[in-house]
């Protein structure tokens, strides 16, 4: 993560730059909620929680609806603050989460099919990849080929979104 | 011929889809699209502008689309992204004019149209040139009949030798006319035209044109059967884009059977420009293979040149793909089967095809399945083929996960190198985790002006950054923000105690040693504890993980008591 690649970064619409303003406007808006200096440690912990969902959420806005994977995190995004929304209240926040829950199962269900029918054909890394599936975000319902490349984009945009947040933190540390 | 194919029928939109999204991101992601896009969107235009009469034109006007279209993806990466369904309907455009083409059966070359872009800075020239001269093609097909034993009268003089070749094999617009009449020629028989036919009409002119040393390399290896091409790899293509006009000439003549060693004996004119277009095509543009295979009415013959002009262009851009490709295997077919994938399926033609020599087997010019060819020796059944297509398509993506994950080169093995990329997915993950975390932590409490600079800065050298956050701090908000870590920090580790505590400590030390990379400067003006919290914060990512697993989770965050943890670790 050297110094950056100016000419690649100075193009508006690369990935990096999508990604930083995005991330940038969300933390200006998150910081501007509430000042750091009189947060309890859950709010502290809250407001980590906030970032991290601006980060994965604006980079998977930059990618749009591109990638499978882009696409599934930010329907679950949305699922997730949609459910914490309609929740005011604890039974509801219940039962949001057991539909949130249904909808995981769902989908699980769909993975172990798949799983069936792409074990077949790759014997060797079926325990693997599974677990690249549970890492990237919508990765259940996707046959090894199609995972490959979702992987790779999702590395690929993983290490941006490192490379930006840590030169903010550095700015911002300094 | 269709019969003895074995079509394999996936979907193919799913995978046209897939392709250009792969490809893409094998390129260089959305580079890729992009310049297909321009491609087709640049056959259109050729095909628009261009004037035409029936019989030639016809040809001239294909050729020179597809040269645009070649030379555009090589050239444009700025390129105007076309809409999808633009370029679908461009393409079936082409392809429907390609077959009447064949079906007119009424070739006349004359003078070749320029396309109208040549955006490819080093390729420019060769497209540019207009084909004048019939008999030049037509000499480069003699020569390759002459070496493969065919009769065509006339140009024996000039034979493949590479010099004499070169100015053929420098002509691209003669591969791309090589490559259809050689199409032709090969469903030829449709179009009864004898070689001698084909030779004589197929005269690209030689002019000036600078084919791409892949380009041109492959036309004189392909014809000459000399070695001058560089590359294995494009040798083995030529030898799986020969193998691929064998098939669909293999009713032509019984030259066209010996493709095994198409460099050595493309007897059959038509593979040479087969050949050589071929070889370019490499890298899988699947983009405008899938599109345009969608779009071919059944006509091989066809594809075969959109393809190979759609291919070599792309092929003749990428070392890269060469070298990956070259590495597939030794056999020709495998590279060539790799590259031209693209979902190309290869129709198990072992028992139809000309017999003999096809060590390689170059995918068919696809229809609106994927063609997979069976390799020599190996099971012809569709399961097995697709299951090969897909083995491949694996292990291109594996090596490619293999180039962007750091550290997999000395990996070998697909479970071990999985098991790496999981880590490093994982890794990359907590990074975010932390730096989030981190950022959480800092406090923001900057004017509007410090938003604008970050923005800024971010894209800035790092040099320049101290200065402008220096200037901004004036006194008082200094005084405050400085303080900020010390408050925060001890926090922050009691978050962090916390947060690490979810991750297993192995992991999570190895994610920290990938981290290595995090540089935070040190926080200076600060008091005894908040110096040592900040170093220790920053500087020591571990010193953390051992402060969150020395204590109980759930510390106080009371600021003396982090003090006395980071104490404790210091």
């Amino acid at each position: 993560m050297s110094p950056m690649n100016n000419p690649q970064d100075l193009n508006p619409s690369s990935l990096k730059s999508r990604f930083t303003t995005r991330f940038l406007r969300a933390l200006t808006k998150i910081n501007g909620q509430k000042p750091i200096s009189s947060s309890s440690p859950r709010e502290m912990f809250q407001r980590y929680r906030r970032i991290k969902v601006a980060a994965d959420k604006s980079m998977a806005w930059s990618v749009r609806s591109r990638r499978t994977w882009s696409r599934a995190m930010l329907w679950k995004l949305r699922s997730r603050y949609s459910c914490r929304q309609a929740s005011s209240s604890r039974r509801s926040s219940v039962r949001t989460s057991t539909i949130i829950k249904s909808r995981q199962a769902k989908t699980s269900h769909e993975k172990e099919n798949k799983n069936t029918t792409t074990g077949q054909d790759e014997v060797g890394f079926v325990v693997q990849a599974d677990k690249l599936r549970k890492l990237v975000p919508g990765g259940e319902a996707m046959d090894l080929c199609n995972l490959l490349g979702e992987t790779a984009h999702y590395i690929k945009c993983l290490t941006t979104q490192v490379q930006v947040m840590r030169k903010i933190a550095h700015f911002y540390s300094l | 011929m269709e019969k003895d194919m074995v079509f394999m029928h996936e979907g193919l939109d799913r995978t046209a889809a897939e392709q250009p999204t792969w490809s893409s991101s094998s390129l260089g992601m959305e580079m890729q699209t992009n310049e297909l896009n321009c491609a087709i969107e640049q056959v259109g235009s050729c095909f628009f502008n261009l004037n035409w009469d029936n019989s030639m034109d016809q040809s001239d006007r294909f050729k020179s689309a597809l040269s645009s279209m070649v030379s555009s993806p090589a050239a444009s990466n700025a390129g105007s992204a076309l809409p999808a369904s633009g370029d679908n309907v461009m393409i079936r455009e082409l392809i429907g004019r390609l077959g009447n083409i064949c079906n007119s059966g009424d070739i006349s070359p004359q003078s070749f149209i320029k396309p109208n872009n040549n955006t490819h800075s080093s390729n420019t020239s060769y497209y540019t040139t207009p084909l004048n001269s019939p008999p030049k093609l037509s000499l480069s097909m003699m020569d390759s009949q002459i070496r493969g034993s065919l009769n065509v009268p006339g140009l024996g003089n000039q034979l493949p030798n590479h010099p004499s070749l070169a100015p053929f094999s420098t002509d691209p617009g003669f591969a791309e006319r090589a490559a259809r009449f050689s199409c032709f020629s090969s469903s030829r028989n449709r179009l009864g035209l004898t070689e001698a036919e084909f030779s004589q009409r197929l005269v690209p002119t030689m002019d000036s044109v600078k084919l791409s040393s892949h380009q041109s390399i492959k036309v004189t290896g392909s014809q000459a059967n000399a070695p001058e091409s560089n590359n294995n790899s494009q040798q083995e293509r030529n030898f799986g884009f020969d193998k691929k006009i064998s098939m669909l000439t293999r009713s032509s003549s019984p030259e066209n059977a010996e493709f095994g060693d198409s460099k050595e004996e493309s007897s059959v004119s038509e593979q040479i420009p087969g050949g050589a277009l071929g070889n370019s095509s490499i890298k899988s543009q699947s983009h405008a293979n899938a599109r345009k295979r969608k779009s071919i009415p059944r006509g091989k013959a066809k594809e075969t040149p959109s393809t190979a002009a759609a291919e070599a262009k792309v092929a003749a851009q990428n070392d890269e793909s060469t070298a990956k490709r070259g590495k597939q295997d030794g056999a020709a077919a495998n590279a060539k089967e790799k590259t031209e994938q693209n979902g190309n399926s290869k129709a198990a033609n072992d028992g139809n095809q000309k017999p003999s020599n096809e060590n390689s087997k170059p995918s068919e010019p696809p229809k609106d399945y994927i063609h997979v060819r069976a390799r020599r020796g190996q099971a012809t059944d569709s399961h097995s083929l697709a299951e090969r297509v897909r083995r491949e398509k694996i292990s291109e993506r594996m090596k490619f996960l293999q180039d962007l994950v750091p550290g997999c080169n000395k990996v070998i093995g697909k479970a071990v190198m999985l098991d790496e990329i999981i880590n490093y997915v994982q890794s990359l993950q907590r990074q975010v985790e932390f730096l989030s975390m981190k950022l959480s932590s800092v406090n923001p409490r900057m004017d509007i002006n410090m938003e604008a600079l970050l923005s800024k800065d971010i894209f800035q050298s790092l040099g320049s950054l101290p200065h402008a956050l220096s200037s901004m701090d004036s006194s008082t908000p200094a005084f405050p923000f400085r303080y900020q870590p010390q408050q925060g920090l001890p926090l922050n580790s009691g978050i962090s105690n916390n947060i690490e505590t979810q991750f297993s400590m192995n992991p999570l030390n190895a994610a920290l040693h990938k981290t290595h990379g995090l540089q935070l400067p040190p926080i200076d003006g600060f008091t005894d504890a908040s110096p040592q919290v900040a170093s220790i914060w920053e500087d020591d990512l571990q010193s953390i993980v051992q402060m969150g697993f020395g204590q109980n989770q759930t510390q106080s965050y009371q600021g003396s008591k982090a003090v006395g943890q980071v104490k404790i670790e210091l």
